[in-house]
């Protein structure tokens, strides 16, 4: 057999006159077994670039990185304000029911009894309305999953009162 | 961009990249690690870069420069020490399977300086062009050529010579 092709490739590849794809014909021809006695000095170089690219990280390491990735994931997504403020929003809207239906009940028990000064104010009929559309509209609010509204909503009683 | 379809895949190429740079397979693998997750942390902005490998490759050798200097700092105090760990570049498992010869030639790489080890390790191990691996190295095709040349050059001369 002749090898003065590869002869060639090899005398281009040392002068870096070979083309990528006559790298890999050298490459291919020293992973075969018929190597010639004059060529075999150059076989391991050959042979270790085929080997080398195998070189490879394992799909523990591909497990380690995803759960790394998750994890920054959700650092990432508890420092986004919206998410950050609704528990705050949550709380905030239970609070008001609270207050809202509270004082509310609170009035009405008043104003059964006929003897303090504030039955007066508990008995005015603009006051008691309101408070009632209040107890109605945050309850939607608090159905409807919360909006940043509701903390507008939150100020409205006292500007009514 | 998913990071497991477009980024993850490129641990190997870099995994090799910066095997050949640091020598040491610990701290390839912390150099990949650090560079996909810092790809994933910009991978808003990356749908811009045209080549995300070479552009991986690049960020994965920088971080391995470091190191390298972080290292060659402390030997002047930990010369011995860091000298009888040198090089941990191949696993136990490859040290048997390789031949002495091959063993051989992997010392050999490893006396090259940087530039001739890192250019021909992205042309003949992970088939690159010469502008591309420019590209990667920051030097000019000429550059890179003449750093193959050399890199290739050294080897036949003591290969032949062992």
């Amino acid at each position: 057999m002749n090898y003065q092709y590869i002869e060639q490739l090899i005398e281009r590849y040392f002068s870096c006159q070979t083309t990528l794809q006559e790298e890999q014909i050298l490459r291919s021809f020293f992973v075969g077994e018929d190597v010639p006695g004059h060529l075999m000095q150059y076989a391991e170089l050959f042979r270790y670039e085929n080997e080398a690219k195998q070189e490879s990280l394992g799909s523990d390491f591909d497990e380690k990185m995803i759960a790394l990735i998750d994890g920054s994931e959700k650092k990432t997504k508890t420092l986004q304000p919206q998410r950050r403020f609704t528990p705050f929003f949550r709380a905030a809207a239970v609070v008001a029911i609270v207050i809202t239906v509270g004082s509310a009940a609170d009035r009405a028990i008043s104003s059964q009894s006929e003897t303090s000064a504030e039955s007066a104010i508990a008995v005015d009929p603009y006051i008691r309305q309101s408070d009632i559309q209040n107890t109605i509209r945050v309850k939607d609010v608090s159905q409807a999953e919360v909006k940043p509204q509701v903390d507008t909503l939150l100020v409205q009683p006292t500007e009514m009162n | 961009m998913d990071f497991t379809r477009d980024i993850l895949p490129l641990k190997n190429v870099l995994f090799r990249t910066a095997l050949r740079i640091t020598m040491n397979r610990e701290e390839a693998e912390d150099i990949v690690q650090d560079t996909l997750l810092k790809l994933w942390e910009r991978h808003e902005e990356l749908s811009s870069v045209s080549n995300l490998e070479s552009f991986a490759i690049s960020a994965a050798r920088n971080l391995a420069l470091d190191r390298i200097a972080l290292h060659q700092n402390k030997v002047i105090t930990l010369n011995e020490e860091l000298h009888d760990t040198a090089d941990s570049s191949v696993s136990v498992h490859e040290q048997l399977v390789m031949g002495e010869r091959t063993d051989m030639l992997h010392q050999l790489i490893s006396q090259l300086p940087e530039k001739q080890r890192t250019a021909l390790h992205l042309r003949d191990i992970e088939g690159k062009t010469y502008r591309e691996i420019g590209e990667i190295m920051d030097i000019s095709e000429s550059d890179v050529k003449i750093n193959i040349y050399r890199g290739r050059d050294f080897l036949k001369k003591n290969f032949k010579n062992l």
